[in-house]
């Protein structure tokens, strides 16, 4: 997984931050050239899901993979009810409506307490 | 006359499913028909977070049932493929809502509402447990 995260999720990582710097990611583009910022953006997450997704399947040893398992399946049941719970607070105008882009990092952000919360039970 | 014992776990299951989201389903129904939900009354305050609250509270509720069955489930196989169809389904949940996220961050595409995202995802692991059991056959 280091490799992967290193020779492919790394240069995606260092694409993006070059264009958001440069300015090409922030509406400087037009058309059918806006769409590489965009796609090189998504590449980034879509990149990393798999490379999750190849570790799981490769890894060897079951006690790391099942607490990587339910670190996901806690981030999967918390970010499903923080959106579902933030949708019905916006259709009713309690809150301002979450974008689709922040899915991803709130996922992340659940799933890595919950690693270490397991990490720390499991110690 | 089946022979087969179903597990206890999906027993417990069913059950809450049938006392605790339907009748949630059934509020829900009622709240939507009488027009709180869509804004007849405008709601404001206390009753706007009542009405927020009974309108999520159906698909919260069932995100805690499978978490328990998940607990619960002594069949290791049956367990094993809904977790691995709940993996594939939040992997394709999150490369499609990046992906039209940051379209519509740099390229304005049309804005997809976040309650789409528990959509997308049920649709997914249900296609995910289809595909898996066809697999395991």
């Amino acid at each position: 997984m280091e490799d992967r995260m290193l020779f492919i999720g790394m240069p995606l990582l260092v694409a993006n931050i070059a264009l958001a710097i440069w300015g090409i990611g922030y509406r400087h583009l037009h058309a059918a050239g806006a769409y590489l910022p965009a796609i090189l953006f998504a590449l980034l997450g879509v990149a990393f899901i798999v490379i999750f997704g190849l570790y799981l399947k490769e890894e060897q040893d079951e006690f790391q993979r099942d607490l990587w398992v339910q670190a996901l399946l806690w981030g999967i049941g918390a970010t499903l009810t923080v959106i579902t719970l933030w949708g019905s607070l916006v259709e009713f105008e309690l809150a301002k409506g979450l974008k689709l882009i922040f899915v991803f990092p709130l996922f992340m952000l659940i799933t890595c307490i919950a690693r270490l919360v397991l990490k720390l039970r499991y110690r | 006359m089946s022979g087969r014992v179903g597990s206890p776990a999906k027993y417990r299951f069913e059950d809450r499913f049938l006392f605790i989201i339907v009748p949630l389903f059934v509020l829900d129904g009622i709240l939507g028909i009488w027009g709180f939900h869509y804004h007849h009354l405008h709601p404001a305050g206390a009753l706007a977070v009542f009405c927020a609250t009974a309108q999520s509270s159906p698909i919260i509720a069932f995100i805690f049932i499978i978490g328990l069955y998940l607990a619960e489930e002594k069949d290791e196989f049956q367990k094993s493929v809904l977790v691995q169809s709940m993996l594939w389904a939040i992997g394709a949940t999150l490369a499609v809502s990046t992906f039209w996220g940051s379209m519509e961050k740099y390229s304005q595409a049309p804005h997809m509402d976040i309650a789409w995202v528990q959509f997308l995802f049920c649709a997914v692991m249900i296609v995910a447990i289809g595909a898996n059991r066809w697999r395991y056959r």
